[in-house]
This record gives C-alpha cells, structure tokens and sequence, in this order.
C-alpha cells in the first residue's frame, strides 16, 4: 500500500475512534439536534452544533491560510441544484424517524442500541433503492442545476473566504458567548456515567474533522458507503441486476489523496476503492470507539424490545434517509460539518432542506409514538 | 396513605420515544404523583434519556433520582417532597 493510501487509513480510523469515543459518551445526536428544538423546545445540542460549525470555520480558515488545506473548496462538493434542497427535507424527515443520522446511527449501534441496527438496515436498503432511480434522478440533479462554476458563498461573491469566515467566527462566537453567560453550557444536574459535556465534543469534533481534512483531504463523510455496503450484499442476490445498474458500476470519482499517489478511482458500486479506503476505517473507527466507550461503562446490552410499529417507523426512516443522502448528495455530517463552515452553497441548501424535513419527522413522529 | 408504585420499562426503545413514552405515563398519573399518592419508576437504557426524562419532569412540577442498575438507569419520578 502506498504510504499516502496508509496515512488516510489510519487517519480515517482514529478519527473515527475518537468521534465514536465522544459522541456515545455525550450522545451527540445531530439528529437529536433537530428534533428535539421542534418538539420539546430543547436547544442544548442544536448550540453544539453552532459552536462546532463555529470552531471548525475558524480551523478550516487557520489551516487555509497557512496553506496546510489540500484543496479549498473540499473534494466532491459541486455547484448547487434544486435536489440539495430536496435531499436535505428527504434526510431530515428520515432521521428522526430513524433516531438518528447516518453516523448516530453508528455509534449507537457500537454502544449497543438494536434500534440503530434497524435504521442501519433501512439505510442500506434506501441505498439500494436509490440505485434504481439513479439515471432518473442525475437528470433532474442536472436540470435543476443553478449555477455551473461556484460552489461556495465566497466563489459566488467574489469576496475573499477570510472575511465569511471572519463574519462566522464572530456572529457563532457571540452566540456562544451569549449562551455561557447564560448558563446554558452547563450539563444535565444529574448526569450518565462517564457524561461528557456537549461542548466538549463540538470542540473535539471540529479539531478532528480537521485532522480529517489534513489526512484523507476531506471532512468527514459515510454515506457512499452505506451505497458500497448495499451492493455488496445485493450482488450476492442478484449479481446480474447489479452489473445493470449504473450508480452500482459507475466510477465517477477521481481523486489524488493528499501526500500523493496516483489518481485513484471511486463510486458506490461493490468495489474496494478510494471511497472505501477513506469511509470503511472511519466507520468501523465510529463503531469501535463508542462500542469501547459503552463496554468500558458496562453499559453495552442490545435489548429487542421495541413494538413492531417502532421497528417499521425506524426502518422505514432509514430508508428515507438513505434517498435523502444519495438525491442530495452527502449527509448531515458531510455538509453541516465539512461544507457548512466553508459555506458551501450545496450545504446551505440542505440545510435548509433539513430544518422542515426535521420538523416533518417530529410531526410524524409524535403521531406514530403516542397514538 | 398507601404510595403506589408504577413502573414503565423502555428499555431498548428508541429515542425519543422513551421521553415520550415516559411524559405520556407521567400526564396519566399526574394528580396521584402530585399529590404524592404515587411513585413512578422508569427503567431506560438509552443515555440521551438519562438527562431529558429529569428536566422534563422537573418543568411538570415533579422530581426525578437518577441511579444506575448494572447496565441501565433507573429514573424515579415522584413530587419534590417525596423525592427518594
């Protein structure tokens, strides 16, 4: 293996490690961020969020100017379309079903959650369903196209990324301030064993999406490989049907890593590519960390106690969500974590896509959970 | 008086279903647990639960002890006076 394939790996898996690690311990829900502001009014993890977006704006900006990005904007971001939108409500509605996104979906099932294994399951699933529309779907991706060259707010503007991330970092950072004048940082009175503050995995999130960003040359992201994992498992069904269809066969993606190599290829087919060189590890990284975590608090018990409703609402959710990710295309974590704070135009779409979808998830999930 | 105890065991549920779950069995029993005529024990696995069931039930007028049983928590609910 080359030594810049090597670096990535072992990047993507100890940032994946330590992501798992934090997030199972203050049970960082992105998910959970969302929802919980429209149902119970409850901003704790949606401030998180901002304070992560935040630092990670002023990282990303830091490591920008002394030349240490790979590439600016990221790899795989691309001019905006209509379908970031569409994607984005699509992911919101789907991972509030599910309880979770694409990557809560990971580190609870590494802390033993069997709910997260059905969302798994469904956002297999929806990847696999994805497949099939993929031709029809590219077309409406192209169609909706509003712009062909900028793909961040700056490129747009023409005004130098500096002064957006300037004007991030102080409106973020006021907010923040605000918030722990207010006492708003503080924790739960009475706390899970082993509870870390939310802050201070927002903080340790954004300096490893960093790490990320310097390692495998970009922030992080899972959700084509949810696509790969999928085409693994239906090429053992229906290997023919799988070499028909173009997502599972296409290999769109060329990409240099960043101390080098030789351009490597990628796509959400069955193949073991740069896709999977730099997902697979944080993943399984993911899943690991917050499995040592819950092992460590002896708290790592799958119970299969849900109500069949339950099972079909969260399957189900996961199927939606995995629609959303691959119509977007990317996930939450990808675009508020990674395309956000360089304000990625793509980003800001499915953001905006992800605020009703959200709200739509929690009108729905109210019904199905207490009728 | 006799204090009854009820129990609601979520473990393994989904969240939030099992602050849901948990605030629906508390708007059932509301009066009995206000008045201290009732106990209500809520057995939870999921760690976001551990904090949300207590803030939510303390914005009900009601107060919530939070212990860990092996490998779960256990969150009684009862009114501040009764507090165990």
């Amino acid at each position: 293996m080359e030594a810049s394939a090597l670096i990535a790996l072992i990047t993507a898996l100890a940032v994946g490690l330590a992501a798992g690690f934090f997030m199972h311990r203050s049970d960082f829900c992105l998910a959970g961020a969302f929802r919980d502001l429209f149902l119970f009014r409850d901003g704790r993890r949606l401030r998180a969020l901002m304070l992560l977006v935040t630092a990670s704006a002023v990282l990303f900006e830091l490591a920008r100017v002394m030349g240490a990005l790979p590439s600016y904007p990221f790899p795989w971001f691309a001019p905006p379309a209509a379908t970031n939108l569409i994607g984005g409500c699509l992911f919101g509605i789907g991972m509030v079903l599910a309880g979770g996104c694409v990557v809560g979906v990971l580190y609870k099932m590494g802390g033993g959650s069997l709910p997260a294994v059905v969302a798994f399951l469904g956002l297999l699933a929806g990847s696999a369903l994805y497949a099939e529309i993929h031709p029809a779907w590219s077309q409406i991706a192209k169609a909706s196209a509003w712009h062909d060259r900028a793909v961040t707010l700056p490129q747009l503007t023409g005004v130098a990324p500096g002064w957006w991330a300037a004007g991030l970092a102080i409106a973020g950072g006021w907010l923040c301030w605000r918030w722990w004048r207010q006492g708003l940082w503080r924790g739960p009175v009475q706390q899970a064993e082993g509870y870390l503050p939310l802050w201070l995995t927002a903080l340790v999130l954004a300096g490893l999406g960093l790490l990320s960003v310097l390692g495998t040359g970009m922030p992080m992201g899972v959700t084509t490989s949810y696509a790969k994992f999928a085409a693994f498992i239906e090429k053992i069904i229906a290997p023919g049907h799988v070499a028909e269809l173009t997502y599972f066969t296409a290999q769109p993606i060329r990409y240099t890593l960043p101390y080098g190599g030789p351009q490597l290829a990628g796509g959400g087919g069955p193949v073991l590519d740069v896709v999977a060189l730099i997902q697979f590890p944080l993943i399984a990284g993911i899943i690991l960390g917050a499995l040592i975590s819950a092992l460590r608090l002896g708290e790592f018990r799958p119970r299969w106690r849900m109500p069949g409703r339950q099972v079909l609402m969260i399957f189900t959710g996961g199927v939606i969500m995995a629609l959303g990710s691959r119509m977007t295309p990317g996930c939450n974590v990808w675009h508020l974590m990674g395309g956000v704070p360089l304000l990625t135009i793509q980003s800001l779409l499915f953001l905006a896509g992800l605020l009703p979808g959200a709200w739509l998830g929690g009108r729905l999930l109210l019904r199905l959970t207490t009728s | 008086m006799t204090i009854e105890t009820l129990e609601l065991d979520i473990r393994g549920q989904v969240c939030p279903s099992c602050l849901l779950l948990t605030l629906r069995e508390v708007n059932n029993h509301h009066v009995a647990l206000s008045e201290g005529r009732a106990i209500l024990t809520v057995l939870v696995d999921s760690r976001d639960a551990t904090s949300t069931i207590p803030a939510a039930v303390k914005n009900m007028g009601l107060a919530a002890q939070l212990d860990k049983i092996e490998d779960y928590y256990r969150v009684v609910i009862a009114r501040p006076e009764e507090r165990p």
